[in-house]
């Protein structure tokens, strides 16, 4: 018995060196130094938000769209409120929305893929077949429907502001779901045909135990590469969802919901409502993905 | 190889069967009520009532399910909600999927030959300053949305060069040349957010193929170096891009529907997102599904392109 006390903390050991090691490596990424630094400028945005705004991003201030000048360094959106408070504000909900559904969309991806490689047979056959099919549904299309169906609900339809936020969520979550539970079996399929699963197997330990306390710290790299990765994806999605209507509601100042209100002046030459959300956007996603992309490559080193 | 075609479209068969029963099941069993909001809040239940028996919400569930099933293979998608005169397939889907595919195939045009030239270069340049800028370009331009890559390029080659029209709404009866001056605009933010995949799956699939033996073995034969590029390389590193291209399609019809929203282009983004505001259930329902069956024909003729490509590739459904 002590012996495979004495395997198990040297395997936990050897985790946690290797874990150092990739920090290690991480940090001198040039690729993740910037991604951060454009992350976190954001994220900063989203928790200060209206409280180091020049103006309240809700109200509108002045005449409407005034061209960018000194006081309002973006100009002012078609009803008159600043683009640079709306911008700096429009942080949050993005922020809030992406990386809560892609944590939950890793979780419950991590939980039935578990569950599909470690106990194989007609359940992983059955969930196979059916992620299969859930792969071939555009997911920005699948939203919508979801969305637009959700709208006709008396129920969901009196909800408020900010179960708006929480249906969204878990919409994209479930929507990740069946792309992440491919990624985590195939991981764990790579693992439980070795020497420790087997041991375990032979100790007696039940499946949840193999599952989450011997495979679980063993595929860690994968699940944290898929969570950083779907998380670019999850913004990627939530403002699409937001542009076209579904996704987070008016008056937030969000960016994806800015972008759909200033395409119409596009046709008057009005370019700066469109244009500052639109780089913001730009920006996080590029962030975002710059950090997922080194630590992909860190991982699969 | 027929065998291989046979098995790979009873395949699809099967998934394009799970993909319906899905959507169907979707619209079915989430709560809502399309009829009450069709009808708006202030309308009589009675009436409510009476259009749920038009509409078929009211037909029993499996011969409702059972319509959706043969519509499918009958392509009689029934009536849009809206307006019950006009059918869904022939009055709206398919005059959208036309034009939307008319921007999706520009799209691919300009992208496909570009990013392989791009991953060829990266990849017999590899580490290099010239790799790292196509690996990074791509990285960044294939993860931010289709709608903000539109917006940004309305703005900079619409609004102030004056290049490409910045509004994609084509006046009717025009000419092939005017059509795509206009489409030049949609085409080029959804070519753009493509160009990054596909420049990747060719560059680590070329630079596979230049570490190999018989590229190796190819080159101190004598070839030169176009003639191993030709006959080799591209042949080998083709394969895993044909397959991300034709994944890319089915990604194509959904990030379409952002670029065309953005320049106001007259195709699926229309139709969908009119469907979606009036709560026009059966046009959402058999966009999915269109889109779906898309995207799956598109796998199947790349999963059958590279086994008549690369014969081992026929072994790996024998032993799934």
């Amino acid at each position: 018995m002590s012996a495979t006390v004495d395997t198990l903390s040297a395997a936990t050991q050897e985790r946690r060196r290797a874990r150092r090691e990739n920090w290690h490596l991480l940090r001198r990424r040039p690729s993740f130094i910037i991604g951060s630094l454009i992350s976190l400028f954001w994220i900063a945005c989203a928790i200060l938000g209206d409280h180091v705004t020049p103006y309240n991003p809700l109200n509108y201030t002045t005449k409407p769209t005034l061209t960018p000048r000194s006081g309002h360094w973006f100009g002012t959106d078609k009803i008159g409120r600043d683009i640079f408070s709306r911008v700096i504000a429009g942080a949050r909900d993005v922020l809030l929305v992406a990386p809560a559904a892609a944590v939950l969309g890793v979780l419950f991806g991590t939980i039935l893929g578990m569950i599909m490689g470690y106990r194989r047979g007609w359940v992983d056959l059955l969930f196979s077949r059916f992620i299969e099919a859930l792969l071939a549904l555009p997911v920005i299309l699948i939203g919508l429907l979801i969305l637009t169906l959700a709208d006709t609900s008396p129920l969901l339809g009196a909800i408020t502001f900010h179960s708006r936020k929480l249906l969204v969520i878990y919409i994209v979550a479930l929507l990740f779901t069946p792309i992440v539970a491919r990624t985590v079996r195939s991981a764990v399929i790579g693992e439980r045909e070795l020497d420790y699963v087997t041991s375990a197997k032979l100790r007696g330990e039940s499946g949840v135990y193999i599952m989450s306390r011997e495979i679980l710290p063993n595929i860690m790299g994968p699940i944290i590469v898929e969570l950083t990765v779907r998380i670019g994806y999850a913004i990627f999605t939530v403002s699409t969802l937001s542009f076209l209507g579904v996704g987070i509601q008016r008056p937030s100042p969000d960016w994806g919901l800015a972008i759909s209100d200033g395409r119409d002046l596009l046709r008057a030459n009005i370019w700066w409502p469109i244009t500052f959300p639109a780089l913001a956007i730009a920006t996080l996603v590029v962030g975002v993905n710059l950090i997922a992309d080194s630590i992909q490559s860190v991982y699969d080193r | 190889m027929l065998r291989y075609v046979a098995k790979r479209l009873l395949l699809s068969l099967v998934t394009l069967w799970l993909i319906t029963t899905i959507v169907f099941l979707m619209v079915k069993l989430l709560p809502g009520d399309p009829a009450r909001a069709l009808s708006g809040p202030q309308a009589p239940e009675a009436s409510v009532e009476a259009l749920r028996f038009k509409l078929g919400l009211k037909d029993p569930f499996f011969s409702q399910y059972w319509r959706v099933l043969k519509g499918l293979v009958t392509l009689d998608f029934g009536h849009s909600w809206r307006n019950q005169r006009i059918e869904v397939w022939k009055g709206l889907l398919a005059p959208a999927l036309f034009r939307s595919s008319k921007l999706a195939g520009l799209a691919m045009l300009i992208t496909a030959p570009l990013a392989i030239v791009a991953g060829l270069v990266a990849a017999r340049k590899r580490d290099t300053l010239i790799d790292r800028g196509i690996v990074m370009v791509g990285l960044a331009t294939s993860s931010i949305p289709e709608f903000v890559t539109g917006a940004l390029l309305a703005v900079v080659f619409g609004l102030n060069l004056h290049w490409l029209k910045p509004i994609a709404s084509i006046p009717r009866h025009s000419s092939v040349i005017t059509q795509l001056h206009y489409l030049l605009l949609p085409a080029l933010a959804m070519a753009i957010v493509y160009f990054g995949y596909i420049a990747r799956m060719m560059r680590s699939g070329a630079a596979k193929a230049l570490e190999s033996d018989y590229v190796r073995t190819a080159t101190m034969k004598g070839l030169t170096d176009g003639q191993v590029i030709r006959r080799h390389v591209l042949r080998n590193a083709l394969a895993p891009t044909i397959t991300v291209m034709s994944v890319q399609i089915g990604y194509l019809f959904g990030g379409i529907i952002g670029v065309e929203a953005v320049t106001n282009y007259q195709g699926l983004a229309t139709v969908i997102l009119n469907a979606a505001t009036n709560k026009d259930l059966p046009v959402l329902q058999y966009a999915v599904i269109v889109i779906a069956v898309i995207y799956m024909a598109a796998t199947l003729l790349a999963d059958i392109t590279i086994a008549w490509l690369n014969p081992r590739a026929r072994l790996d459904l024998d032993s799934a």
